[in-house]
């Protein structure tokens, strides 16, 4: 453990709840959650198989933020989403422009999502069979806001430009454990002196034909239609796969001597970060959930903290079949000294707001920092028949007021990366 | 890693890339003056305007090939396959095994860019799918889902962490890990975090891997959209040259192990001593001391390098050499390569020389021309600027066992 104490200051969320983290907040005490219909443009029909998600809803931006220059830039949509959250959560700090200046930016975007207007380019306008070299002559005419436009660091730079942040700027790329990797390296950083300030987080968005057209074939995504809109069911008996969601997240991470420096008030600390690779399969975890428990213990032993004080945990929570269970086996495993896993609260934050993918981390850790303040555990909804193989206190169907002193928020990906961030209600002085 | 007090060796490297197979390929290129800058080749496109890569050959990558396994293949765009291989065989010069010792590893990778893999097959169905207003979507979906004519297998293709992903599977690696996207900053990131994660004891040995490919035509476009490629047909890359004619994008893979001095047996080391950072070029911190040997990324356009050899010129370097005008210029490796190139110079007591250079941008610096020479070398910095403006800076010591 080092001497430097690390504390969130600031925070910025857009998911399908609205464009505020309090929106979030208040939602998900509510036991509310996002997921609504949905269909890929084009296909308006209901034949596409995957018929729900927990889109971003513009009708939500409020009059403040709809002159944010993200509307307007060339940017893909997530990177709208992700600028529009990290000025949120530099307004949310309190930090003034000139206090900016050497911080770091650390970013996690998805994969790129493909503009159908675009892939129309390779076609040949007189019926030949269609190939790249048919767009080569026509590159102008790709969209400026697709993703064939936009460098892979494009809302990195963005943000640290836009913000006028001149510290280290670094995107990430793991996954759906992105966000999360983001903020760990960006606590990493403060902790190791690099930087007084960082901004981390993610954004995505994988609401189209193609991203999800693969999501399901591969056995990721749900396609059941039994429970409507209420079928994100993370551990539960019926559930079937997972329920994107869209939008970004950001956190303000600073030392706590900059941050008391200045006046700011800490939401609460970060303690410890973990991470591990599965090395079991591409598409799938770790039946034993192997992987995620060695996360899970090297964000206590970062923390330099022991199972038995870890109060919450921020499930994974996909909602698929082999998550859910590898996930219960890994905490059970972390946390089997005295069965201290039949004390922990453990909630889902997807089955409120879907699974942003890249970006999912940032509002999970900022839900998890939350809990800690308020000592308040946001449900996991839609759980209504236990799996057999999920036996633990999930939080099911509304909030629970507890004592929160010390928490874990997972955050897994494809690829077989696990992470875990250890939070910690923000004290004056540390025990 | 200001003001750390562990030492960090580079015990092991390997490569793939446009000059061959592993070190040894890219260190007598580099010290002949040999080039793997070729005509740009491609089964998908053609560019007039585009007209020289730095290419992998089919060769190199069938070699890859072999250490990957066949059923992890399918998930692997080739700079996946050539990142693996380049791992292997930096653990193989390092003498580690993962798995039959009891080090504790950390992975970090980096990955140069998107792959759009997925976007060939999707021309095709899009082909099939149009009527006369357009693309017919439903029919679309319904080829994709039910004829499952989209491989989703493309699309993990295109993971982001692909690289990190196939590594941990390959040499079954279930330690600590990162992965970044992002050139000279990405490579920057997973060194530092590599080293930090050393000298906090957390790890024995890092392995630091970078790998990408702009073989591309999207890419190529931005590239030379964003003037770091040239346009006008130019095969060579000339780097610090007045009659530079732009920059030539290249491809492949480089890997490192770093270790901790003390856990090496005695001998000859490379050690890592230094990393800075700045977006801005003219911004960057430089040791204050003077050095043997600077190696120096290039864009090959006179004006861009002419700035760049005012940054150079703060070093103060007895030599000059840049690895680019061998490999292209490398969007998932570039810091790597120059540490391969620059611990080689270091154990050879060597300079390889700039290939092509006949006019110096600044003829007062001692840029390296013609031929290699031998040289008695101490110390050696690395200067890297992406061509997002990112600079980074890296100091390499020798230490001998005198």
């Amino acid at each position: 453990m080092s001497a430097t104490r690390i504390v969130i200051t600031g925070m910025g969320a857009v998911t399908g709840f609205g464009f505020e983290w309090q929106t979030l907040w208040e939602k998900m005490l509510g036991a509310e959650h996002c997921v609504r219909l949905w269909q890929p443009d084009g296909v308006e029909d209901g034949t596409f198989p995957v018929r729900y998600a927990a889109a971003v809803d513009m009708s939500l931006l409020p009059e403040a933020l709809q002159d944010h220059p993200a509307w307007t830039f060339a940017l893909e949509k997530r990177s709208r989403f992700g600028w529009v959250a990290a000025t949120q959560a530099v307004n949310d700090s309190g930090l003034a422009p000139e206090q900016l200046r050497d911080a770091a930016v650390l970013c996690a975007s998805g994969a790129p999502q493909h503009m159908l207007a675009d892939m129309l380019l390779t076609q040949a306008p007189d019926g030949r069979a269609p190939g790249w070299q048919h767009l080569m002559p026509r590159a102008g005419e790709v969209n400026a806001d697709g993703s064939l436009r936009q460098g892979n660091d494009r809302l990195a730079r963005v943000i640290a430009d836009g913000l006028g942040c001149e510290g280290p700027v670094i995107n990430i790329s793991s996954a759906c454990a992105g966000a999360s990797q983001a903020i760990g390296n960006a606590f990493q950083m403060i902790r190791r002196g690099e930087v007084s300030v960082a901004i981390a987080g993610g954004a995505d968005s994988v609401l189209n034909l193609d991203t999800m057209a693969a999501l399901y074939l591969l056995g990721a995504a749900s396609s059941e239609q039994r429970w409507g809109v209420d079928l994100c069911r993370p551990f539960d008996r019926d559930r079937s796969g997972l329920i994107a969601g869209e939008g970004g997240g950001f956190v303000v991470l600073e030392s706590l001597e900059h941050a008391l420096a200045r006046g700011a008030t800490p939401y609460a600390e970060v303690l410890g970060f973990g991470s591990s690779l599965d090395a079991y399969k591409v598409t799938a975890p770790q039946p034993e959930g192997r992987g995620a428990a060695l996360a899970m213990q090297a964000a206590l032993d970062d923390a330099g903290l022991r199972a038995q004080q870890i109060d919450l945990i921020n499930a994974h929570g996909t909602s698929t079949p082999l998550n859910d269970v590898a996930e219960t086996l890994a905490i059970k495993s972390v946390f089997a000294e005295h069965k201290h896993y039949r004390s922990l609260a453990v909630s889902a934050n997807k089955s409120q707001f879907g699974h942003l993918i890249a970006a999912a981390g940032a509002p999970e850790c900022m839900v998890t920092a939350l809990a800690c303040l308020n000592d308040l555990v946001t449900p996991t909804v839609n759980l209504h028949e236990l799996d057999e193989q999920c036996d633990l206190d999930y939080c099911a169907g509304q909030a629970v007021s507890r004592r929160v002193d010390f928490a874990l928020s997972n955050s897994f990906g494809f690829g077989g990366l696990n992470t875990s961030l250890a939070l910690g209600k923000y004290r004056e002085h540390t025990q | 890693m200001t003001g750390a007090t562990v030492r960090i060796a580079i015990a092991g490297s390997g490569c793939v890339l446009p000059s061959g197979w592993g070190v040894q390929r890219f260190w007598s290129a580099a010290s002949e003056a040999r080039s793997g800058i070729a005509v740009l080749q491609s089964k998908v496109f053609h560019s007039e305007r585009v007209a020289a890569f730095g290419h992998v050959s089919d060769e190199d990558h069938q070699t890859s090939r072999q250490d990957v396994a066949q059923n992890l293949q399918r998930y692997c765009p080739p700079a996946v396959i050539w990142g693996v291989s380049a791992v292997r065989q930096a653990l193989a010069e390092a003498g580690l095994e993962p798995g039959n010792d009891s080090l504790r590893y950390g992975l970090y990778c980096c990955q140069g860019g998107y792959t759009h893999p997925s976007l060939a097959a999707y021309g095709e169905l899009l082909h099939e799918c149009r009527d006369e207003s357009g693309a017919d979507m439903r029919r679309l979906a319904q080829r994709v889902l039910q004829e499952r004519a989209l491989d989703p297998f493309l699309v993990l293709k295109s993971l982001s962490n692909g690289l990190l992903g196939i590594v941990s599977l390959a040499l079954k690696l279930e330690c600590e890990c990162n992965a970044y996207m992002q050139g000279v900053a990405g490579n920057l990131a997973a060194l530092r975090e590599a080293c930090a994660a050393l000298q906090s004891g957390r790890v024995d040995a890092a392995i630091v891997v970078g790998a990408g490919s702009e073989l591309d035509p999207l890419a190529l476009a931005a590239l030379a959209e964003a003037g770091v490629i040239s346009t006008n047909g130019s095969q060579t890359l000339r780097a610090f040259d007045r009659q530079g004619t732009g920059g030539i994008a290249g491809e492949g893979a480089a890997a490192l192990i770093l270790r901790r001095v003390d856990d090496l047996p005695d001998g000859p080391q490379t050690c890592l001593s230094a990393l800075f950072a700045h977006p801005r070029l003219g911004s960057l911190n430089l040791p204050d001391k003077q050095v043997d040997l600077l190696v120096s990324s290039a864009s090959g356009d006179p004006q861009k390098d002419a700035d760049l050899a005012r940054t150079l010129a703060r070093a103060g370097a007895a030599h000059i050499t840049s690895s680019v005008p061998v490999t292209g210029i490398l969007s998932g490796a570039p810091s790597l390569v120059d540490l391969i190139l620059a611990r080689n110079a270091l154990l050879a007591q060597r300079v390889p020389p700039i290939i092509g250079l006949q006019q110096p941008v600044d003829p007062h610096l001692p840029f390296v021309l013609g031929e290699g020479r031998d040289a008695v070398l101490r110390d050696c910095l690395i200067i890297n600027r992406d061509d997002n403006g990112f600079s980074a800076c890296y100091q390499l010591d020798y230490q001998s066992t005198d």
